[in-house]
């Protein structure tokens, strides 16, 4: 069919019965002779009107199982991805995929989508609504349906309506008596316009809203963030504690007791330091972990070659040990140790930095950078010159 | 005529279950024997109580739609009389079955929970419950057939008043019997939801069988003037409570699932291995899914074949749950033999001998009732 011009469209034709069963007989010969959609306008419901009049099932149930089906997928998909595959995170020792704990959310999820699209559905979608200004409340009949006439309307619903044809059909069917009702100036509101500027409004309101609350808090942090997490009963470092005849929160280790990886170290002089023996097997591992805190902790004075030159010598006009010298090849590692441990001269405890293991390691590692210092032609690897 | 046949074959078929039952019992022994005739109790009682239940839920909430069917769930509730004897015979079950009734309290468990797990506290909770239900029974049941002479609304406003303590008796009783008949077969273990687990079970049994016969009663032109209108709302009743049956169920399980204690989680480990998880999986399946999806479209909740499909399968799933939950206690895999024929054939035979007796027993509809007519004029 031809879209209508705009001006002499006609929204629907009524006809106007004096009992709903007349009205009930007239929708079969109606509906075989006039095109559009039925309605019908009552003073009360009558019972068993919607089977007569419906032209068509409505689809909302099979929308609703859809869009269910669609939320139980949905639910299940989000549950699957989010704790079984990009983020496995073990809970209650349960398998990361473990249907059980998903049931409650596919349930949620079902409801949710099934009842928007129920709930949508059925108000824009099959009822149109907001429908404001409908042409029917300013009708000449409408005061009469609401007090004892029963409207049969045939809607043109966005088609040509042969109005003569129509009003025709209506009296031959036995109303007593009809009206044409024109269309309404305004459109109605769910045109596509309508939709563009709704969803334009609200994307702008949102974004605006989330800017303004983004620098909000950071300009004026009123509120702080929720930092819940925090605020645990545990006591931090420093922090007194009521709990203690001392007052400290702090405790010093039991007497007799020593912490793991923690032995006691008891040698007082250097030079009994030196029956130590290194603990660490000379493996790759080992020197590996012995270069990295070398380079953190030692190479700041003593180079990053162990030479004893760096730009804090000049600086400060301290002499750091040129740990490649004779004097250092010549000491036991358990001398090294001592002063890792005890400290030398200027040089301050590493006590606190390095662990036991590290502190072995280290000394590998130097006793490696005096072999690299003056190497011999021997140190070269054969398999694999350079 | 036929229908005197139909009585006879029913008879002859109770009598040769009982034979089957003393013969096979006889051979199985006590255990097997006494499981099978707690099962069959416990399904027929709990029917009954469904059904009796409904009555109460049209008094409390005053609904008009279901007076002309009223009879039909009453008639339903009378299974409750015909479980008396089976109920009070049950009681020698109990040292051959539980394991509180004849172990010497050297569990630990059991001992904490003798308080309330010893036979005479047990057969005295047992006489109570049953009281009240014969006393429910007798106000509404027998008062609604007195209100079809009387045809005053005194019957009604008493009901009306009374209904909402039935609600919490058979809340309760139906609690207790959870507890007592099914979950202290397995005495360590408990579930708070149990009680109501069951309720769900027995409400959509007595919804189902309250279906079936009210089909039976409009297919013989029984009750003129019910139409699609009333038997929608049933449908609709039964489409929900498939629902609520299914959320209980897995509710229950969830719980317990998660928090993983081994004091719950060993009867759920017991009945989801083997064949048992193949029961409860075509239990869920009967209870739960495939009711739910034959009752989604509107017009299902009031077609007749439909609802009698429906019905049947939730019945049997009420069987099959129970069985599911009671059999595993004698150990092994679950059994079918001619034993559980013996006693699905005495059981069903006397059930349906006894309904088609209450069928004879006053007006097809409660004539008295002063709703009825605004009842029968019921429309969506």
């Amino acid at each position: 069919m031809k879209e209508a011009p705009m001006h002499n469209r006609v929204f629907s034709v009524l006809g106007l019965f004096d009992s709903a069963q007349h009205l009930m007989d007239a929708v079969p010969f109606v509906k075989s002779k006039a095109s559009g959609r039925l309605e019908a306008y009552t003073p009360y419901p009558v019972h068993g009107i919607e089977k007569v009049i419906q032209q068509r099932k409505s689809p909302l149930a099979g929308m609703v199982f859809i869009m269910g089906a669609i939320g139980a997928i949905s639910g299940l998909a989000l549950e699957l991805w989010t704790s079984g595959i990009d983020y496995p995170l073990t809970t209650a020792a349960k398998p990361f995929l473990s249907w059980e704990a998903f049931v409650p959310i596919m349930f949620e999820v079902t409801v949710l989508f099934a009842c928007f699209t129920a709930g949508l559905g059925m108000l824009l979608l099959l009822n149109r609504l907001p429908f404001f200004r409908h042409p029917m409340l300013r009708t000449r009949s409408m005061p009469l349906i609401t007090k004892n006439k029963f409207a049969l309307a045939i809607e043109a619903d966005g088609q040509l309506l042969d109005v003569d044809a129509t009003v025709k059909v209506l009296l031959e069917a036995g109303a007593e008596s009809t009206e044409v009702v024109a269309e309404p100036e305004v459109p109605g509101l769910l045109s596509p316009k309508f939709f563009f500027r709704a969803f334009l409004s609200i994307a702008i309101v949102c974004i605006t809203a989330g800017y303004i609350t983004y620098w909000g808090i950071k300009l004026f942090p009123v509120s702080v963030p929720m930092r819940h997490m925090l605020n645990q009963p545990r006591l931090g470092p420093q922090q007194q504690s009521s709990f203690f005849k001392d007052g400290f929160g702090m405790r010093m280790p039991v007497a007799g007791t020593v912490a793991r990886g923690h032995l006691p170290y008891a040698i007082e002089d250097q030079n009994d330091a030196g029956v130590l023996a290194n603990p660490l097997p000379r493996t790759e591992e080992v020197l590996k972990k012995g270069r990295q805190n070398f380079s953190i902790f030692c190479s700041v004075c003593h180079g990053i070659l162990g030479d004893g030159k760096t730009s804090l010598t000049a600086a400060y006009g301290a002499k750091p040990a040129n740990l490649d010298s004779q004097t250092f090849r010549d000491y036991e590692d358990g001398k090294i140790y001592h002063v890792i441990v005890a400290g030398k001269n200027s040089m301050p405890s590493y006590a606190a930095e390095l662990t036991e293991d590290e502190r072995w390691s280290v000394i590998h590692y130097v006793r490696a950078l005096q072999r690299a210092y003056d190497a011999k032609d021997e140190d070269i690897p054969k398999e694999n010159p350079r | 005529m036929s229908s005197l046949r139909t009585a006879r074959i029913l008879a002859s078929g109770a009598a040769l279950g009982l034979a089957g039952i003393a013969v096979f019992g006889a051979h199985a022994g006590w255990k097997p024997f006494w499981a099978n005739w707690i099962l069959w109790l416990l399904f027929m009682l709990t029917t009954g109580l469904g059904c009796l239940f409904i009555v109460g839920l049209e008094h409390v909430i005053g609904a008009k739609w279901s007076v002309p069917v009223r009879r039909v769930p009453e008639r339903l509730s009378s299974l409750i009389i015909l479980m008396t004897p089976v109920l009070l015979i049950a009681l020698l079950s109990l040292r051959h079955l539980y394991p509180w009734a004849h172990s010497e309290m050297t569990d630990r468990i059991l001992a904490g929970k003798a308080a309330w797990l010893n036979v005479p506290f047990f057969a005295i909770r047992v006489l109570v419950c049953l009281a009240l239900w014969l006393l429910a029974y007798r106000i509404f049941v027998n008062g609604s057939l007195q209100q079809d002479q009387q045809k005053n609304f005194l019957f009604s406003i008493r009901a009306r008043r009374l209904a909402p303590l039935f609600m919490a008796v058979v809340g309760i009783t139906i609690t207790v019997v959870a507890f007592d008949w099914i979950s202290s077969l397995d005495p360590a273990w408990y579930s708070d939801i149990f009680g109501v687990y069951l309720f769900a079970g027995a409400f959509l049994a007595g919804l189902s069988a309250t279906t079936l016969l009210l089909m039976y009663m409009m297919a013989k032109q029984r009750l003129p003037g019910v139409g699609p209108d009333h038997v929608f709302n049933l449908g609709g009743f039964m489409f929900a409570f498939t629902i609520f049956w299914g959320y209980i169920g897995f509710a229950q399980f969830l719980l317990m699932w998660y928090a993983n204690l081994p004091e719950e989680v060993l009867w759920y480990k017991e009945r989801l291995q083997g064949a048992w998880l193949f029961i409860i999986l075509v239990t869920a399946l009967l209870h739960f899914f495939v009711p739910f999806l034959i009752l989604i479209p509107r017009d299902a909740k009031s077609n007749p074949r439909r609802l009698i499909c429906v019905a049947l399968c939730i019945l049997l799933a009420h069987w099959l749950d129970l069985y599911w939950m009671i059999m595993p206690v004698w150990g092994g895999n679950p059994r079918c033999g001619f034993l559980e024929l013996s006693f699905a054939i005495f059981f069903i035979c006397l059930a349906l001998l006894w309904i088609r007796r209450a069928l004879s027993r006053g007006a097809d509809m409660p004539v008295g009732d002063p709703f009825l007519n605004e009842g029968l004029e019921f429309r969506l």
